[in-house]
């Protein structure tokens, strides 16, 4: 069943359009990344969706309740459409213990004291936050502010949650540790997210759809594999990934294949749409698909390694091609000079 | 025979009765008034006399006439002259009694017809001039007196008359400098009214207008202003200050010095009258009247350190005193009449200020 | 795993009666605050444009008035040197409140607790006593002069100088500024403070770089409100200013209720509008400079400790500010105004051993007025102070983060009343309480002084708790909102808490305003509702300038002991 309905929504700031025509479902169950770089407008999106900003034109519908129609008029404030959020900067209140945050939605709807005392409890244990029911906001680490945050959104059992970037505040070993409970949760309490985030990984990690959103419009959405295989645009590919891009021009096209001819190589690949040959375009292909080769051969390079990087548990070459510069990883390290580099058709993708 | 003397053993037993309530001399319907006022019960004033100072003379009167509660409202003469026409105005009743050192206010009010008319039984006792219209009565006898610092001004340098205040200015220029103090004329009205007199009696003005500007004079607003300035030594001389101030500060305070200029000496007279819708025109009419009587003006020359008009009182500070010491050609008493009004037409009053400030600017040097 | 089992919660229906309802109060505040700004205020207006009293029954409409005033070469003085105050005490006061605020608020200054108290003190001193204690103490023959002249062989200070008067109004206007700032600083994370140190900066460069900039809101809210004062003053240019015939506006409409003999009305109205027309492009100007507030919220949902920054080596350069600021400010003035209270007489010659007594103390405690005065101030500071602060917070909730016409509205009208000079203002009142029907069987009641008090001083009161708001991120009420609660909840429970210190900062500075205060309800004073300030100026204007220095002292004596105690018992201005 569809939790959550967003039709052909326009917002904008005064004369600024931020939204340019959005539209998306969310089933239940179902985790959706709202993915993009800063300016995007997916922030103004999931808040939209909240009732915290004011779109002027389109249809926003939870579950089969319409929460906002510009044609009819109707706009149901914030605090009346029963959603949970979860914000960047997890906005606890820093004058309420973590118990009364927690309890403050369910206090709001009335509901009994003991009923309040028991659900906040389960809440909190289910987030191993037990413990810290007594606490205040500022005598918690982050990743307990956040947990408390989650709590807080959760504890009503909303038919949608809204997150608003719940990994960023965290540091880098942490992050793949929460990302990994988040998306067990969620699972867990077969909840319906909508996820905004700034960084593929997490976005692939946690998501069952993405939705790439470039000024204000939905680049492509797909599964995580469809997103990350079988980009459409060149602003999708090099989104998602390392990527080495390779500027040249389009010498012919055969049957969905596109020869890209630039300084120092001859290359086929995939070609995407609108590609015209004898025009100029964009050759990439992820870092883990390039390999270094023994020799020449169809499809490869020369290329001169610049630099090696020793990353744990690979290395990471760097080689200049010409005027570009192309990295790859490789299990062992490699002699200074010439290399050759293959780059298979499929996985070369010409824009 | 003996009918008679029943009626002497009769008024013997019965004067102390009667002696409570009518004073002596009042005519014997007072005791009405005196009825009526208790059953009022109290009675407002606005006086611009402060409450600290009114302190005995609002205890002495109640000591006569205890069922008359004393609102006493002290504000000065400006706020009090607002206030009156305002409440006036909207028909919401305020003083029952206006009693103000504005004089020349005062007298404005009458004109317009917001007093009373209350033929004091004290009014027969007291000096014509200051009498108005059987509504408004003169209650003190203030002089204007020039002050001195007694460490830094001494022998000849101390002006007795007006003429050698103008020639000290104009004459020993250097020593005065920026040191000589008087009332702003814009600001103080009392200030105003002196000068204004001063012109009347004084043929030689000019000059000593012309001293204060040659000798920079600093004016201002406030009687314990220029008492103080002149006391500590930061100016040397005060001219036209109100003598009732003065002479109480130069009790205690070795410093001050005071003179009651010799040629003339203006006299002020606190104005008072009973308004036309006072809530409590009896309990107004007592205290008027006490305020006129002996006992009144006793307390008047006596605690409350003001001078008492009456002359037939003997206390501290009396008219009486001055009258003797000055003699009584040298007096000058600001009438309470419209001559002092006349003075409140803008346009005349602008052209007076702005007659002065030539002088002043003449005599600068400007 | 067990899940949370979805539970049917009830959700409120769409907009209607409902929605409409929750906007009342706001209508209904912003409806009364605009009432009990315009009511004087029109009469005013009105009063201008006349050439008699406006109750009197012969008038004529007409612009005599301004004409009058313009071509009054008073005027301009008095209006350039109004500027030139003005401008010189807010320059001085701003950033000098705000490196003090930060001192107290920020860094390890010894002996916090000590000198907090202290730097209030020149608020809750009449200004008109505050300045006759300079005149005592740093006048032509002040002793401090007299010092000087024995050691320099002349006074190197002009006391009646339009220098001075800024200098001094500047400082003593400090406490102001300090208590608006120290506010605002409470809010900031340590974080940002301790990067600059890390980086290199001394003390006052983090002060200057960093923690002030961040709270540019409230110094720039209360630069404005000092200049506002400054236009106003009235006390300090009247001992100051009429030694050398310096005038300002509010001396010169002090010269205008008698120069032409009656109380000109319609003269003094017109100075009134002339003031309160340069309200409009200061709010302009103040608005054009907080264009974007939103960068400096900073109570965020991400609380942290704060942590002095230590002062180290420059421990001495902030003690020798703080204690020149509390000479300058404080002690001087107050040496002169306690050296009047004990003696009989001062000045040149005058051995002070010689004159000293304790009688003028004696006369203050028999006089049962003076008493009264002093207790009846206390209360309406106190308790009135309460209430004022109730009304001034749920104005600052009605415009709170609304952008619209109305908060624009309320933002103007707010700082007009305290725009009329004082002598007129409280004039005005007496006029709206006269013939305003329904006000008038209040106006003898202690109701119409408290009530005149609370508008004249909107903008100062309320500006503390709109700044306090503001601090306040967005994100906590939006939190609140997608938890389900609706605006009335969120003020109450989650803002409210928040701005408590700049509830009490508002308070406190309502209490201190109250103390002093003098002109605005002159006109509404009954017997047995004196206040110091009246008591203040009646007894100066009958001479009695050392007892008024010794009720002064008494008074000043009293607030600092009821600040201290109030300091100690948990009326914290800091946590």
């Amino acid at each position: 069943m569809t939790e959550l309905t967003v039709e052909n929504l326009h917002l904008r700031y005064g004369d600024n359009p931020i939204l340019k025509g959005v539209t998306m479902t969310l089933d239940r169950g179902e985790v959706i990344s709202l993915l993009g770089p800063s300016g995007s407008g997916k922030t103004t999106l999931l808040r939209a969706v909240a009732g915290l900003e004011v779109p002027h034109e389109g249809r926003i519908l939870i579950g089969d309740k319409v929460v906002f129609d510009s044609t009819r008029g109707i706009d149901i404030p914030a605090e009346e459409r029963n959603l949970g959020l979860v914000f960047q900067s997890y906005a606890l209140w820093p004058h309420k213990t973590v118990f009364d945050n927690v309890a403050y939605g369910l206090k709001l709807r009335n509901v009994r004291r003991d009923d309040i005392g028991s659900r906040v409890g389960t809440a909190l244990d289910q987030l191993s936050l037990g413990q810290l029911a007594e606490r205040y906001p500022h005598q918690l680490s982050g990743g307990q502010q956040q947990r408390v945050a989650l709590a807080r959104a959760l504890v009503y059992n909303p038919p949608v949650i809204l997150l608003d970037e719940p990994l960023s505040n965290l540091d880098a070993k942490l992050r793949e540790e929460a990302r990994a409970w988040l998306r067990e949760l969620i699972v867990r309490m077969q909840l319906s997210a909508l996820c905004v985030t700034h960084d593929q990984s997490e976005a692939l990690a946690m998501s069952d759809r993405i939705l790439l959103l470039n000024g204000g419009r939905i680049e492509q959405q797909g599964t995580p594999q469809q997103m990350y295989s079988s980009p459409e645009t060149l602003f999708t590919a090099d989104f998602m990934g390392s990527n080495n891009r390779l500027p040249g021009r389009i010498a012919e096209i055969r049957n969905g294949v596109a020869l890209l001819e630039g300084r120092g190589f001859r290359l086929w690949g995939t070609a995407k749409k609108g590609v015209a040959a004898g025009a100029d375009g964009v050759g990439m292909i992820r870092l883990e698909r390039i390999r270094v080769a023994d020799g020449p051969g169809d499809n490869r390079l020369a290329a001169d390694l610049s630099t090696s990087m020793y990353l744990g548990d690979k290395w990471e070459h760097l080689f200049h091609v010409g005027d570009a510069r192309v990295r790859a990883y490789g299990a062992e390290p490699l002699a200074a000079g010439r290399h050759w580099l293959e780059l298979p058709q499929q996985s070369f993708w010409v824009f | 025979m003996s009918s008679r003397l029943l009626l002497l053993a009769l008024a013997t037993i019965a004067a102390p009765v009667f002696a409570q309530t009518v004073p002596p001399g009042y005519p014997a319907d007072y005791a009405q008034t005196i009825a009526a006022a208790k059953k009022e019960g109290k009675v407002v004033i606005y006086s611009a006399l402060d409450t600290k100072a009114a302190q005995p003379l609002i205890k002495d009167f109640n000591a006569v006439y205890p069922d008359i509660k004393v609102e006493y409202n002290d504000m000065n003469s400006t706020e009090m002259y607002n206030r009156f026409i305002a409440e006036s105005a909207s028909g919401q009743g305020g003083a029952d009694v206006m009693w103000s050192s504005a004089m020349d206010l005062q007298v404005k009010l009458v004109d317009e017809g917001k007093a009373m008319t209350y033929v004091s039984p004290e009014a027969s006792k007291l000096p014509k001039w200051a009498v108005y219209k059987n509504e408004a009565y003169g209650t003190t006898y203030e002089p204007a007196v020039f002050i001195y610092n007694k460490r830094l001004v001494t022998g000849n340098e101390i002006p007795h008359d007006h003429a050698s205040f103008a020639k000290l200015l104009n004459t020993d220029t250097a020593k005065f400098k920026g040191k000589v103090t008087t009332y702003d004329i814009e600001k103080s009205g009392v200030g105003f009214m002196f000068v204004v007199q001063d012109s009347k009696y004084f043929p030689g003005m000019k000059d000593l207008e012309k001293g204060f500007g040659a000798t920079s004079y600093r004016v201002y607003a406030s009687t314990g202003n220029m008492l103080e300035k002149v006391s500590s030594g930061e100016h040397l001389l005060g001219y036209n200050v109100l003598g009732s101030y003065a002479l109480v500060r130069a009790k205690k305070d070795p410093n001050l010095g005071v003179v009651l200029p010799k040629d003339y000496t203006l006299i002020l007279s606190r104005v008072m009258f009973i308004g036309k819708n006072a809530r409590n025109p009896n309990a107004a009419k007592v205290w008027t009247d006490y305020i006129l009587s002996p006992r009144g003006q006793k307390m008047i020359g006596g605690e409350v350190e003001l001078f008492s008009i009456r002359t037939d009182v003997q206390t501290e500070y009396t008219a009486a005193s001055l009258d003797k010491e000055l003699g009584p050609n040298a007096i000058k008493p600001i009438p309470v009449s419209a001559e002092i009004t006349a003075w409140l037409d803008p346009k005349k009053r602008l052209e007076f200020l702005s007659d002065w400030k030539k002088n002043i600017a003449a005599g600068s040097g400007k | 795993m067990a899940t949370v089992a979805k539970s049917a919660v009830p959700v409120a229906t769409e907009r209607g009666a409902l929605a409409l309802l929750a906007g009342v109060p706001r209508a209904l505040t912003i409806i009364l605050t605009a009432a009990a700004v315009l009511a004087p205020l029109s009469l005013i207006v009105y009063q201008s444009l006349l050439n008699a009293p406006f109750f009197e029954a012969v008038k004529q409409v007409g612009f005599d008035a301004y004409a009058f005033i313009f071509s009054d070469p008073d005027f301009w003085s008095a209006l350039v040197n109004s500027l030139m105050i003005a401008a010189g005490m807010t320059v001085i006061a701003v950033p000098l409140g705000g490196v003090l605020a930060f001192v107290m608020e920020r860094t390890d200054f010894p002996g916090k607790r000590l000198i907090e108290p202290l730097l209030l003190v020149p608020s809750f001193v009449s200004p008109m006593v505050l300045s006759f204690g300079y005149v005592v103490a740093a006048g032509p023959v002040g002793f401090y002069s007299i010092l000087a002249t024995n050691l320099f062989g002349g006074i190197p200070w002009g006391l009646y100088s339009i220098a001075a008067m800024a200098v001094i109004a500047g400082l003593t206007h400090v406490p102001n500024v300090y208590i608006y700032a120290s506010a605002a600083l409470k809010n900031l994370g340590s974080d940002v403070e301790e990067a600059a140190r890390v980086a290199g900066a001394s003390p006052f460069r983090v002060a200057a770089s960093v923690s002030l900039p961040l709270i540019m809101p409230a110094l720039l809210f209360s630069a404005v409100l000092i200049f506002f004062l400054g236009l106003e003053l009235f006390g300090l240019p009247l001992v100051l200013g009429d030694p050398e015939g310096h005038l300002v506006l509010s001396t010169y409409l002090y010269k205008l209720t008698n120069k032409l003999g009656t109380p000109s009305y319609h003269l003094m109205a017109a100075v009134a509008v002339c003031i309160v027309a340069m309200t409009i492009p200061l709010v302009l100007l103040q608005r054009r400079l907080l264009q974007n507030v939103r960068r400096y919220a900073t109570i965020k949902g991400k609380a942290g400790r704060i942590r002095e920054l230590p002062l180290g080596r420059w421990k001495w350069v902030a003690v020798a500010l703080v204690g020149l600021w509390l000479f300058v400010a404080v002690i001087v003035p107050l040496t002169g105004i306690a050296l009047r209270a004990f003696v009989t007489n001062w000045g040149f010659g005058v051995s002070l051993a010689e004159a000293f007594t304790v009688d003028n103390f004696r006369e203050v405690f028999n006089e049962p007025t003076d008493v009264r005065a002093i207790w009846n101030t206390v209360l309406l500071g106190v308790v009135g102070g309460a209430l004022t602060v109730a009304c001034y917070t749920a104005i600052g909730f009605a415009t709170h983060r609304r952008n619209d016409a109305w908060s624009r509205v309320v933002d103007y009208l707010v700082l007009v009343p305290r725009a009329v000079p004082g002598l007129l203002i409280g004039l005005a009142f007496l006029w709206v309480f006269l013939f305003f029907p329904p006000l008038t069987p209040l106006r003898q009641t202690i109701f119409s002084m408290w009530l005149a008090y609370t508008v004249v001083w909107l903008a100062y009161g309320m500006r503390l708790i709109s700044s306090s708001l503001l601090q306040v991120s967005n994100e906590l009420e939006e939190a609140a909102r997608s938890v389900g609660a609706r605006r009335g909840r969120i003020s109450r429970e989650i803002t409210l808490p928040l701005i408590r210190h700049g509830l009490l900062g508002s308070w406190l500075l309502v209490f201190m305003i109250f103390e002093r205060e003098y002109s605005t309800g002159v006109y509404l004073l009954a017997p047995g509702t004196e206040v110091i300030g009246a008591e203040l100026v009646s007894l100066w204007q009958g001479g009695a300038i050392d007892v008024v220095a010794a009720l002064s002292l008494i008074n000043i004596l009293l607030v600092f002991v009821g600040l201290a105690i109030a300091l100690r018992f948990g009326v914290r201005l800091r946590d």
